[in-house]
Protein backbone atom coordinates (compact mmCIF):
# COMPACT_ATOMS: atom_id res chain seq x y z
CA UNK A 1 0.00 0.00 0.00
CA UNK A 2 2.64 2.29 0.40
CA UNK A 3 4.68 1.77 -2.37
CA UNK A 4 1.80 2.19 -4.90
CA UNK A 5 0.45 5.40 -2.84
CA UNK A 6 4.33 6.97 -2.94
CA UNK A 7 5.44 6.58 -6.37
CA UNK A 8 3.71 9.35 -8.64
CA UNK A 9 4.21 12.01 -6.21
CA UNK A 10 7.99 10.93 -4.80
CA UNK A 11 9.10 10.47 -8.23
CA UNK A 12 7.24 13.40 -9.91
CA UNK A 13 9.03 15.69 -7.20
CA UNK A 14 12.27 14.29 -7.12
CA UNK A 15 12.44 15.25 -10.70
CA UNK A 16 11.66 18.98 -10.15
CA UNK A 17 13.43 19.81 -7.01
CA UNK A 18 16.64 17.70 -7.52
CA UNK A 19 18.65 19.40 -11.11
CA UNK A 20 22.10 18.78 -10.07
CA UNK A 21 21.49 15.48 -7.65
CA UNK A 22 23.66 14.17 -4.95
CA UNK A 23 25.69 11.85 -7.08
CA UNK A 24 27.62 12.33 -10.33
CA UNK A 25 25.38 10.40 -12.78
CA UNK A 26 25.58 8.98 -15.88
CA UNK A 27 23.59 10.26 -18.89
CA UNK A 28 20.86 8.27 -20.19
CA UNK A 29 20.38 6.31 -17.43
CA UNK A 30 16.42 6.06 -15.70
CA UNK A 31 15.99 8.72 -13.32
CA UNK A 32 16.84 7.48 -10.03
CA UNK A 33 13.81 8.12 -8.42
CA UNK A 34 12.28 5.57 -10.54
CA UNK A 35 14.77 3.68 -10.90
CA UNK A 36 14.91 3.29 -6.58
CA UNK A 37 10.98 2.36 -6.41
CA UNK A 38 11.29 -1.37 -7.31
CA UNK A 39 14.54 -1.91 -5.19
CA UNK A 40 11.89 -0.40 -2.17
CA UNK A 41 8.78 -2.35 -3.15
CA UNK A 42 9.16 -5.14 -2.19
CA UNK A 43 10.25 -4.50 1.60
CA UNK A 44 7.84 -1.98 1.64
CA UNK A 45 4.26 -4.14 0.75
CA UNK A 46 5.73 -6.23 3.20
CA UNK A 47 5.98 -3.87 6.28
CA UNK A 48 3.66 -1.70 4.54
CA UNK A 49 0.05 -4.34 4.29
CA UNK A 50 1.45 -6.25 7.40
CA UNK A 51 2.75 -3.84 10.16
CA UNK A 52 2.13 -0.70 9.16
CA UNK A 53 -1.81 -1.34 8.42
CA UNK A 54 -2.40 -3.28 11.75
CA UNK A 55 -0.33 -1.31 13.78
CA UNK A 56 -2.68 2.07 12.36
CA UNK A 57 -5.90 0.04 12.57
CA UNK A 58 -5.03 -1.31 16.69
CA UNK A 59 -4.35 2.12 17.54
CA UNK A 60 -7.89 3.19 15.74
CA UNK A 61 -9.62 -0.05 17.40
CA UNK A 62 -8.65 1.02 20.81
CA UNK A 63 -10.83 3.88 20.32
CA UNK A 64 -13.57 1.65 19.81
CA UNK A 65 -16.03 -0.74 21.34
CA UNK A 66 -15.44 -3.84 19.90
CA UNK A 67 -16.75 -7.33 20.24
CA UNK A 68 -15.38 -8.92 17.10
CA UNK A 69 -18.55 -8.45 14.96
CA UNK A 70 -20.11 -4.70 15.77
CA UNK A 71 -17.99 -1.74 16.20
CA UNK A 72 -18.62 1.97 17.45
CA UNK A 73 -16.38 4.09 18.13
CA UNK A 74 -16.17 5.48 21.99
CA UNK A 75 -12.99 7.57 22.34
CA UNK A 76 -10.75 7.15 25.33
CA UNK A 77 -13.20 5.23 27.04
CA UNK A 78 -11.50 1.81 26.71
CA UNK A 79 -8.01 3.99 28.25
CA UNK A 80 -10.29 5.39 31.01
CA UNK A 81 -11.49 2.00 31.98
CA UNK A 82 -7.82 0.36 31.92
CA UNK A 83 -6.91 2.96 35.20
CA UNK A 84 -9.75 1.75 37.12
CA UNK A 85 -9.26 -2.09 35.83
CA UNK A 86 -7.71 -3.99 39.12
CA UNK A 87 -6.35 -6.65 36.83
CA UNK A 88 -4.17 -4.12 34.66
CA UNK A 89 -2.77 -2.50 37.41
CA UNK A 90 -1.92 -5.82 38.47
CA UNK A 91 -0.55 -6.57 35.55
CA UNK A 92 1.07 -3.83 34.98
CA UNK A 93 2.73 -3.80 38.42
CA UNK A 94 3.97 -6.92 37.15
CA UNK A 95 5.34 -5.26 33.90
CA UNK A 96 7.19 -3.02 35.97
CA UNK A 97 8.93 -5.72 38.28
CA UNK A 98 9.68 -8.35 34.81
CA UNK A 99 11.08 -4.88 33.84
CA UNK A 100 13.43 -3.99 37.16
CA UNK A 101 14.17 -7.62 37.09
CA UNK A 102 15.66 -7.85 33.82
CA UNK A 103 18.17 -4.86 34.47
CA UNK A 104 19.53 -6.16 37.74
CA UNK A 105 19.29 -10.21 36.47
CA UNK A 106 20.76 -10.37 33.07
CA UNK A 107 22.33 -7.54 32.59
CA UNK A 108 24.15 -7.28 35.92
CA UNK A 109 24.67 -11.36 35.82
CA UNK A 110 25.60 -11.12 32.20
CA UNK A 111 28.45 -8.58 32.46
CA UNK A 112 29.97 -10.36 35.54
CA UNK A 113 29.71 -13.55 33.45
CA UNK A 114 31.95 -12.05 30.18
CA UNK A 115 34.38 -10.06 32.10
CA UNK A 116 35.06 -12.92 34.40
CA UNK A 117 35.32 -15.38 31.53
CA UNK A 118 36.89 -12.92 29.50
CA UNK A 119 40.45 -13.55 30.79
CA UNK A 120 39.41 -17.49 32.69
CA UNK A 121 41.26 -20.11 31.18
CA UNK A 122 38.47 -22.07 29.80
CA UNK A 123 36.10 -19.57 29.65
CA UNK A 124 35.19 -19.76 26.26
CA UNK A 125 33.49 -22.91 27.22
CA UNK A 126 31.86 -22.38 30.57
CA UNK A 127 30.56 -19.68 28.55
CA UNK A 128 28.43 -22.14 26.79
CA UNK A 129 26.63 -22.89 29.46
CA UNK A 130 25.10 -19.47 29.55
CA UNK A 131 24.99 -18.86 25.77
CA UNK A 132 23.24 -22.30 24.91
CA UNK A 133 19.30 -21.47 26.79
CA UNK A 134 19.24 -18.41 24.22
CA UNK A 135 19.04 -20.19 21.25
CA UNK A 136 16.49 -21.81 22.84
CA UNK A 137 12.33 -20.79 22.41
CA UNK A 138 10.59 -19.18 25.10
CA UNK A 139 8.23 -22.18 24.64
CA UNK A 140 11.00 -24.92 25.18
CA UNK A 141 12.23 -22.75 28.00
CA UNK A 142 8.80 -22.64 29.77
CA UNK A 143 8.36 -26.61 29.27
CA UNK A 144 11.59 -26.96 30.97
CA UNK A 145 10.88 -24.75 34.31
CA UNK A 146 7.32 -26.23 34.18
CA UNK A 147 8.65 -29.50 35.01
CA UNK A 148 11.18 -27.82 37.35
CA UNK A 149 8.28 -25.88 38.92
CA UNK A 150 5.39 -27.90 39.09
CA UNK A 151 4.27 -29.22 42.37
CA UNK A 152 6.28 -32.53 41.89
CA UNK A 153 8.57 -31.14 40.31
CA UNK A 154 12.71 -31.09 40.77
CA UNK A 155 12.79 -28.08 42.85
CA UNK A 156 11.10 -29.28 44.96
CA UNK A 157 12.36 -33.24 45.31
CA UNK A 158 15.95 -30.64 45.53
CA UNK A 159 14.57 -28.80 48.84
CA UNK A 160 12.46 -32.18 50.56
CA UNK A 161 15.80 -33.76 50.22
CA UNK A 162 17.60 -31.14 51.59
CA UNK A 163 15.92 -31.46 54.43
CA UNK A 164 14.02 -28.09 54.13
CA UNK A 165 9.87 -28.22 53.50
CA UNK A 166 8.62 -27.20 50.01
CA UNK A 167 5.93 -25.17 49.39
CA UNK A 168 2.73 -27.39 49.34
CA UNK A 169 1.88 -25.65 46.19
CA UNK A 170 4.69 -25.51 44.31
CA UNK A 171 5.62 -22.24 42.89
CA UNK A 172 3.25 -20.52 40.28
CA UNK A 173 -0.21 -20.35 41.66
CA UNK A 174 0.94 -17.57 44.44
CA UNK A 175 1.59 -14.11 43.51
CA UNK A 176 4.54 -12.22 44.04
CA UNK A 177 6.54 -15.71 43.73
CA UNK A 178 5.39 -16.97 40.48
CA UNK A 179 6.00 -13.88 39.06
CA UNK A 180 9.55 -13.96 40.42
CA UNK A 181 10.50 -17.39 39.45
CA UNK A 182 9.33 -16.46 35.96
CA UNK A 183 11.82 -13.90 35.57
CA UNK A 184 14.34 -16.27 37.17
CA UNK A 185 13.54 -18.53 34.54
CA UNK A 186 13.56 -15.76 31.75
CA UNK A 187 16.97 -14.71 33.13
CA UNK A 188 18.14 -18.50 32.27
CA UNK A 189 17.28 -17.87 29.14
CA UNK A 190 18.07 -13.76 28.32
CA UNK A 191 21.69 -14.04 29.90
CA UNK A 192 23.05 -15.08 27.18
CA UNK A 193 22.29 -12.83 24.55
CA UNK A 194 23.98 -9.76 27.10
CA UNK A 195 27.16 -12.62 27.63
CA UNK A 196 27.87 -12.00 24.09
CA UNK A 197 26.68 -7.99 23.78
CA UNK A 198 29.43 -7.52 26.82
CA UNK A 199 32.14 -9.80 25.23
CA UNK A 200 31.72 -7.84 22.02
CA UNK A 201 32.52 -4.80 24.08
CA UNK A 202 35.31 -6.06 26.52
CA UNK A 203 37.60 -7.11 23.62
CA UNK A 204 37.03 -3.60 21.63
CA UNK A 205 38.79 -1.97 24.62
CA UNK A 206 42.23 -1.06 23.60
CA UNK A 207 44.68 -3.15 25.66
CA UNK A 208 46.41 0.18 25.28
CA UNK A 209 44.07 1.66 27.93
CA UNK A 210 44.48 -1.05 30.67
CA UNK A 211 48.24 -1.77 30.64
CA UNK A 212 48.19 1.81 30.88
CA UNK A 213 45.92 1.79 34.04
CA UNK A 214 47.67 -1.30 35.59
CA UNK A 215 51.23 1.10 35.56
CA UNK A 216 49.70 3.51 37.08
CA UNK A 217 49.11 0.51 40.12
CA UNK A 218 45.52 0.13 39.56
CA UNK A 219 44.67 -3.78 39.66
CA UNK A 220 41.36 -5.72 40.04
CA UNK A 221 38.39 -4.26 41.20
CA UNK A 222 40.20 -0.40 40.72
CA UNK A 223 41.21 -1.31 37.13
CA UNK A 224 37.42 -2.52 36.22
CA UNK A 225 35.91 -0.10 37.21
CA UNK A 226 37.98 3.08 36.57
CA UNK A 227 39.67 1.78 32.96
CA UNK A 228 36.76 -0.81 31.76
CA UNK A 229 33.33 -0.13 33.12
CA UNK A 230 34.08 3.60 31.27
CA UNK A 231 34.54 1.81 28.56
CA UNK A 232 31.40 -0.11 28.35
CA UNK A 233 29.26 2.11 28.84
CA UNK A 234 27.59 2.44 24.73
CA UNK A 235 27.61 -1.46 25.01
CA UNK A 236 25.41 -1.45 28.56
CA UNK A 237 23.01 0.98 26.75
CA UNK A 238 22.59 -1.22 23.98
CA UNK A 239 22.47 -4.10 26.60
CA UNK A 240 19.97 -2.75 28.86
CA UNK A 241 17.59 -1.17 26.14
CA UNK A 242 17.57 -4.66 24.29
CA UNK A 243 16.97 -6.28 28.05
CA UNK A 244 14.13 -4.32 28.58
CA UNK A 245 12.46 -4.31 25.82
CA UNK A 246 12.60 -8.17 25.06
CA UNK A 247 11.63 -8.82 28.73
CA UNK A 248 8.35 -6.23 28.01
CA UNK A 249 8.03 -9.05 25.12
CA UNK A 250 8.01 -11.96 27.49
CA UNK A 251 4.82 -13.80 26.18
CA UNK A 252 5.59 -17.78 25.37
CA UNK A 253 7.28 -18.31 28.73
CA UNK A 254 3.75 -16.35 31.12
CA UNK A 255 1.53 -17.77 28.46
CA UNK A 256 2.70 -21.75 29.03
CA UNK A 257 3.47 -21.61 32.96
CA UNK A 258 0.64 -19.98 34.27
CA UNK A 259 -1.47 -18.49 31.21
CA UNK A 260 -0.82 -15.48 32.92
CA UNK A 261 -3.01 -16.85 36.08
CA UNK A 262 -4.20 -18.06 38.59
CA UNK A 263 -6.63 -15.10 37.72
CA UNK A 264 -4.54 -12.80 35.97
CA UNK A 265 -2.13 -12.02 38.77
CA UNK A 266 0.56 -13.27 36.76
CA UNK A 267 -0.04 -11.31 33.94
CA UNK A 268 2.30 -9.13 32.18
CA UNK A 269 0.75 -5.87 29.40
CA UNK A 270 1.73 -8.47 26.78
CA UNK A 271 -0.36 -11.51 28.07
CA UNK A 272 -3.12 -9.41 29.16
CA UNK A 273 -3.95 -7.89 25.51
CA UNK A 274 -3.47 -11.65 24.49
CA UNK A 275 -6.22 -12.84 26.76
CA UNK A 276 -8.71 -9.29 26.62
CA UNK A 277 -8.32 -9.83 22.64
CA UNK A 278 -8.32 -13.59 21.72
CA UNK A 279 -9.42 -15.29 25.06
CA UNK A 280 -12.41 -12.86 25.80
CA UNK A 281 -13.10 -11.07 22.51
CA UNK A 282 -12.77 -7.16 23.67
CA UNK A 283 -11.17 -6.05 20.83
CA UNK A 284 -11.47 -2.56 21.63
CA UNK A 285 -10.03 -2.94 25.19
CA UNK A 286 -7.57 -5.65 23.95
CA UNK A 287 -5.98 -2.81 21.24
CA UNK A 288 -6.07 0.15 24.34
CA UNK A 289 -3.64 -2.81 26.14
CA UNK A 290 -1.71 -3.04 23.13
CA UNK A 291 -1.14 0.97 22.44
CA UNK A 292 0.02 1.34 26.19
CA UNK A 293 2.39 -1.62 26.01
CA UNK A 294 3.89 0.06 22.53
CA UNK A 295 4.39 3.44 24.22
CA UNK A 296 6.38 2.09 27.35
CA UNK A 297 8.42 -0.22 24.67
CA UNK A 298 8.78 2.85 22.71
CA UNK A 299 9.65 5.05 25.36
CA UNK A 300 12.03 2.73 27.00
CA UNK A 301 14.40 1.99 24.19
CA UNK A 302 14.74 5.79 23.58
CA UNK A 303 18.31 6.13 24.96
CA UNK A 304 19.04 2.85 23.21
CA UNK A 305 17.72 3.77 19.77
CA UNK A 306 19.41 7.20 19.94
CA UNK A 307 22.43 5.35 19.77
CA UNK A 308 21.63 2.57 17.75
CA UNK A 309 20.38 4.77 14.99
CA UNK A 310 23.60 7.57 15.16
CA UNK A 311 24.14 9.07 12.40
CA UNK A 312 20.78 7.86 10.33
CA UNK B 1 44.98 -14.85 45.05
CA UNK B 2 41.71 -14.10 46.71
CA UNK B 3 40.22 -12.26 43.34
CA UNK B 4 40.97 -15.30 41.30
CA UNK B 5 39.57 -17.74 43.27
CA UNK B 6 36.17 -15.96 43.82
CA UNK B 7 35.96 -15.80 40.12
CA UNK B 8 36.34 -18.99 39.37
CA UNK B 9 34.36 -20.13 41.92
CA UNK B 10 31.92 -17.82 40.94
CA UNK B 11 31.98 -18.78 37.38
CA UNK B 12 31.43 -22.34 37.93
CA UNK B 13 28.42 -22.18 40.09
CA UNK B 14 26.49 -20.53 37.78
CA UNK B 15 27.52 -22.69 34.97
CA UNK B 16 26.28 -25.37 36.67
CA UNK B 17 23.28 -23.80 37.50
CA UNK B 18 22.44 -23.09 34.11
CA UNK B 19 23.31 -26.60 33.63
CA UNK B 20 20.90 -28.13 35.80
CA UNK B 21 17.93 -27.63 33.66
CA UNK B 22 19.47 -28.97 30.83
CA UNK B 23 20.33 -31.66 32.51
CA UNK B 24 17.04 -32.29 33.93
CA UNK B 25 15.59 -32.17 30.94
CA UNK B 26 17.79 -34.99 28.61
CA UNK B 27 17.61 -37.13 31.36
CA UNK B 28 13.96 -37.20 32.06
CA UNK B 29 13.21 -37.24 28.32
CA UNK B 30 15.08 -40.49 28.48
CA UNK B 31 13.47 -42.15 30.99
CA UNK B 32 10.41 -44.46 29.55
CA UNK B 33 7.23 -42.86 29.69
CA UNK B 34 5.43 -45.64 30.74
CA UNK B 35 8.22 -46.27 33.63
CA UNK B 36 8.23 -42.57 34.74
CA UNK B 37 7.49 -42.56 38.41
CA UNK B 38 5.81 -39.22 38.84
CA UNK B 39 9.32 -37.92 40.35
CA UNK B 40 12.06 -36.39 38.64
CA UNK B 41 14.97 -38.35 38.07
CA UNK B 42 18.46 -36.85 38.83
CA UNK B 43 20.61 -39.53 37.02
CA UNK B 44 20.00 -41.08 33.99
CA UNK B 45 17.99 -44.39 33.50
CA UNK B 46 16.36 -46.23 30.52
CA UNK B 47 16.84 -45.42 27.23
CA UNK B 48 13.02 -44.43 25.99
CA UNK B 49 13.47 -41.05 24.23
CA UNK B 50 12.66 -42.20 21.03
CA UNK B 51 9.76 -44.00 22.20
CA UNK B 52 8.86 -40.81 24.14
CA UNK B 53 9.47 -38.44 20.98
CA UNK B 54 7.12 -41.08 18.68
CA UNK B 55 4.57 -40.62 21.15
CA UNK B 56 4.77 -36.90 20.67
CA UNK B 57 4.80 -37.16 17.38
CA UNK B 58 2.00 -39.03 16.87
CA UNK B 59 -0.27 -37.64 19.37
CA UNK B 60 0.20 -34.33 18.78
CA UNK B 61 1.86 -33.76 15.30
CA UNK B 62 5.20 -32.49 16.21
CA UNK B 63 6.55 -34.26 13.07
CA UNK B 64 4.00 -32.02 11.14
CA UNK B 65 5.03 -28.72 13.20
CA UNK B 66 8.96 -29.51 12.62
CA UNK B 67 8.47 -29.72 8.91
CA UNK B 68 6.26 -26.43 8.78
CA UNK B 69 7.97 -24.85 10.99
CA UNK B 70 11.04 -25.86 8.58
CA UNK B 71 9.15 -24.01 5.27
CA UNK B 72 8.48 -20.82 7.11
CA UNK B 73 11.73 -20.05 8.23
CA UNK B 74 14.07 -21.12 5.65
CA UNK B 75 11.13 -19.42 2.91
CA UNK B 76 10.36 -16.17 5.13
CA UNK B 77 14.05 -15.94 6.17
CA UNK B 78 14.95 -15.94 2.28
CA UNK B 79 12.65 -13.66 1.22
CA UNK B 80 12.87 -11.22 3.82
CA UNK B 81 16.93 -10.53 4.02
CA UNK B 82 16.41 -10.04 -0.06
CA UNK B 83 14.06 -7.75 0.16
CA UNK B 84 16.22 -6.19 3.20
CA UNK B 85 18.87 -6.29 0.73
CA UNK B 86 17.04 -4.93 -2.30
CA UNK B 87 15.52 -2.02 -0.02
CA UNK B 88 19.18 -1.59 1.95
CA UNK B 89 20.68 -1.30 -1.69
CA UNK B 90 18.06 1.80 -2.65
CA UNK B 91 18.68 3.55 0.72
CA UNK B 92 22.11 3.63 0.77
CA UNK B 93 23.81 3.00 -2.66
CA UNK B 94 21.03 4.76 -5.12
CA UNK B 95 20.04 8.58 -4.89
CA UNK B 96 16.75 8.10 -3.04
CA UNK B 97 15.36 11.19 -2.13
CA UNK B 98 14.36 10.94 1.75
CA UNK B 99 16.03 8.07 2.37
CA UNK B 100 15.59 8.57 5.87
CA UNK B 101 11.62 8.38 5.80
CA UNK B 102 12.56 4.85 3.66
CA UNK B 103 13.90 3.99 6.69
CA UNK B 104 12.04 4.70 9.37
CA UNK B 105 8.78 3.05 7.21
CA UNK B 106 10.47 -0.31 7.20
CA UNK B 107 12.15 -0.01 11.13
CA UNK B 108 9.21 0.95 12.80
CA UNK B 109 8.46 -2.69 12.72
CA UNK B 110 10.40 -3.89 15.22
CA UNK B 111 10.17 -1.67 17.95
CA UNK B 112 6.87 -2.20 18.29
CA UNK B 113 5.51 -4.99 20.22
CA UNK B 114 4.03 -7.88 18.07
CA UNK B 115 0.72 -7.79 20.12
CA UNK B 116 -0.12 -4.38 18.20
CA UNK B 117 -0.36 -5.98 14.72
CA UNK B 118 -2.31 -9.23 16.12
CA UNK B 119 -5.77 -8.43 16.06
CA UNK B 120 -5.91 -6.72 12.92
CA UNK B 121 -3.76 -9.50 11.37
CA UNK B 122 -6.31 -12.05 12.86
CA UNK B 123 -9.12 -10.38 11.25
CA UNK B 124 -7.60 -9.51 8.31
CA UNK B 125 -6.35 -13.00 7.46
CA UNK B 126 -10.21 -14.91 8.47
CA UNK B 127 -11.61 -11.99 5.83
CA UNK B 128 -9.24 -12.87 3.15
CA UNK B 129 -9.19 -16.17 3.67
CA UNK B 130 -4.73 -16.88 4.73
CA UNK B 131 -6.40 -17.70 8.13
CA UNK B 132 -4.50 -21.61 8.92
CA UNK B 133 -2.62 -21.15 5.43
CA UNK B 134 1.37 -21.75 5.04
CA UNK B 135 0.76 -18.59 2.61
CA UNK B 136 -0.32 -16.61 5.54
CA UNK B 137 2.42 -17.17 8.24
CA UNK B 138 4.90 -17.46 5.48
CA UNK B 139 3.78 -13.34 4.34
CA UNK B 140 3.97 -12.67 7.90
CA UNK B 141 7.05 -13.82 9.10
CA UNK B 142 8.56 -12.41 6.13
CA UNK B 143 7.40 -9.12 6.89
CA UNK B 144 7.95 -9.23 10.44
CA UNK B 145 11.51 -10.18 9.67
CA UNK B 146 12.03 -7.76 7.13
CA UNK B 147 13.51 -4.64 9.05
CA UNK B 148 15.77 -6.01 11.16
CA UNK B 149 17.13 -7.93 8.49
CA UNK B 150 17.46 -4.48 6.38
CA UNK B 151 18.92 -2.54 9.20
CA UNK B 152 21.95 -5.25 9.07
CA UNK B 153 22.00 -4.57 5.38
CA UNK B 154 22.25 -1.39 5.36
CA UNK B 155 24.76 -0.66 8.40
CA UNK B 156 27.19 -3.02 6.26
CA UNK B 157 26.24 -1.35 2.98
CA UNK B 158 27.30 2.09 4.41
CA UNK B 159 30.85 0.72 5.07
CA UNK B 160 31.64 0.09 1.70
CA UNK B 161 33.95 3.01 -0.25
CA UNK B 162 30.96 4.90 -2.66
CA UNK B 163 33.84 4.62 -5.68
CA UNK B 164 32.58 0.84 -6.32
CA UNK B 165 29.32 2.25 -7.11
CA UNK B 166 31.15 5.02 -8.88
CA UNK B 167 33.45 2.99 -10.65
CA UNK B 168 31.11 0.24 -12.02
CA UNK B 169 28.62 2.92 -13.42
CA UNK B 170 31.33 4.37 -15.34
CA UNK B 171 31.65 1.26 -17.12
CA UNK B 172 27.98 1.49 -17.87
CA UNK B 173 26.09 -1.14 -15.32
CA UNK B 174 22.43 -0.38 -14.90
CA UNK B 175 21.10 -0.79 -10.87
CA UNK B 176 20.00 -4.33 -11.09
CA UNK B 177 23.66 -5.01 -12.71
CA UNK B 178 25.15 -2.98 -9.94
CA UNK B 179 23.63 -4.56 -7.42
CA UNK B 180 23.57 -8.80 -8.59
CA UNK B 181 27.08 -8.37 -9.90
CA UNK B 182 29.08 -5.59 -7.55
CA UNK B 183 26.90 -5.32 -4.24
CA UNK B 184 25.22 -8.55 -3.50
CA UNK B 185 28.44 -10.47 -3.38
CA UNK B 186 29.87 -8.52 -1.35
CA UNK B 187 27.38 -8.27 1.64
CA UNK B 188 26.70 -12.25 1.43
CA UNK B 189 28.24 -12.59 4.37
CA UNK B 190 26.07 -10.07 5.37
CA UNK B 191 22.92 -11.37 4.17
CA UNK B 192 23.60 -14.88 5.74
CA UNK B 193 23.91 -13.67 9.24
CA UNK B 194 21.15 -11.54 8.80
CA UNK B 195 19.20 -15.22 7.35
CA UNK B 196 20.06 -17.51 10.18
CA UNK B 197 19.19 -14.62 12.75
CA UNK B 198 15.97 -14.52 11.98
CA UNK B 199 15.81 -18.29 10.55
CA UNK B 200 15.60 -18.75 14.66
CA UNK B 201 13.37 -15.95 15.27
CA UNK B 202 10.60 -17.65 13.29
CA UNK B 203 11.51 -21.10 14.04
CA UNK B 204 10.97 -20.12 17.92
CA UNK B 205 8.27 -17.93 17.23
CA UNK B 206 4.80 -19.29 19.34
CA UNK B 207 2.74 -16.09 19.15
CA UNK B 208 1.63 -15.81 15.63
CA UNK B 209 1.80 -19.53 15.25
CA UNK B 210 -1.06 -19.64 17.80
CA UNK B 211 -2.68 -16.75 16.76
CA UNK B 212 -2.90 -17.42 13.12
CA UNK B 213 -3.35 -21.06 12.57
CA UNK B 214 -5.30 -23.49 14.20
CA UNK B 215 -5.04 -26.98 12.80
CA UNK B 216 -2.08 -29.56 12.95
CA UNK B 217 -1.09 -29.56 9.61
CA UNK B 218 -0.56 -25.56 9.37
CA UNK B 219 0.91 -24.68 12.90
CA UNK B 220 4.63 -24.18 13.66
CA UNK B 221 6.55 -26.02 15.87
CA UNK B 222 6.14 -24.11 18.97
CA UNK B 223 2.22 -24.09 19.04
CA UNK B 224 2.61 -27.71 18.35
CA UNK B 225 5.23 -27.64 21.56
CA UNK B 226 2.18 -25.46 23.51
CA UNK B 227 0.21 -28.20 22.62
CA UNK B 228 2.22 -31.10 23.62
CA UNK B 229 3.67 -28.96 27.08
CA UNK B 230 -0.16 -28.65 27.99
CA UNK B 231 0.05 -32.92 28.42
CA UNK B 232 2.12 -32.77 30.97
CA UNK B 233 -0.07 -35.33 33.27
CA UNK B 234 -2.03 -36.91 30.46
CA UNK B 235 1.65 -37.80 28.20
CA UNK B 236 3.94 -37.94 31.01
CA UNK B 237 6.65 -35.56 31.41
CA UNK B 238 9.12 -37.75 29.36
CA UNK B 239 7.44 -37.24 26.38
CA UNK B 240 7.03 -33.70 26.86
CA UNK B 241 10.36 -32.95 27.23
CA UNK B 242 11.44 -34.82 24.67
CA UNK B 243 9.96 -33.13 22.34
CA UNK B 244 11.13 -29.91 23.78
CA UNK B 245 14.47 -31.29 22.94
CA UNK B 246 13.62 -32.42 19.43
CA UNK B 247 11.99 -28.92 18.83
CA UNK B 248 14.94 -26.91 20.02
CA UNK B 249 17.73 -29.07 18.64
CA UNK B 250 17.45 -27.41 15.26
CA UNK B 251 18.10 -24.12 16.35
CA UNK B 252 20.60 -24.39 19.10
CA UNK B 253 23.05 -26.60 16.77
CA UNK B 254 22.34 -23.75 14.39
CA UNK B 255 23.72 -21.25 17.20
CA UNK B 256 26.82 -23.75 18.14
CA UNK B 257 28.03 -24.26 14.11
CA UNK B 258 27.24 -20.30 13.23
CA UNK B 259 27.73 -18.47 16.40
CA UNK B 260 30.38 -15.60 14.45
CA UNK B 261 26.95 -14.78 12.30
CA UNK B 262 25.32 -14.59 15.42
CA UNK B 263 27.77 -12.42 16.99
CA UNK B 264 27.94 -10.30 13.48
CA UNK B 265 24.43 -9.80 13.91
CA UNK B 266 24.29 -8.74 17.55
CA UNK B 267 27.11 -6.49 17.19
CA UNK B 268 25.61 -4.64 14.22
CA UNK B 269 22.70 -3.78 17.09
CA UNK B 270 25.27 -2.51 19.25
Amino acid sequence: MTATSVRPAGAGSEIASRPGGRRPRVAGRPRPAFAAIPFLIPALVLVGALLLVPFVSTVYQSLTRDNGFTSTFIGFENYSRLLQDPTFLQSLLNTVMWTVGTLILPVGLGLLIAVFTNSMRGGRWLRLAFVLPYAMSGAATAVIWGFILRSDGALNQAIAFLGFTPPASGWLLEWPTNTLVMILANTWQATGVTVILFLVGLQSIPPETVEAGSLDGATGMRLFWHIVLPQLRPVTIVVIGMSIANSLRVFDLIWLLTKGGPGGVSETLAVTMYRQTFIISDYGYGAAVAVVLAIIVVASSYAYLRRQLKGV
Amino acid sequence: MVGRVFRNTFVIVFAALWLIPIYLMVVNAFVPAADYTGAPTWLPSGFGFFDNLSIAWNESGLGLGLANSLLYATVSAGLAVFSAALAGFAVVVMPTRRPTVWFWLIYLGTLLPLQIFLAPLFKAYVGAKVYDTSLGMILIYSAICVPFAFFIVRNFLTTLPPEITEAAQLDGAGWARLFFRIHFPLIKSSLFAAFIFQFTWVWNDLLFGITLTTSPDRRPVMAALAEISAGFSSLGPPVVLAAAIVASLPTVVLFLACQRFFVSSLRAVG
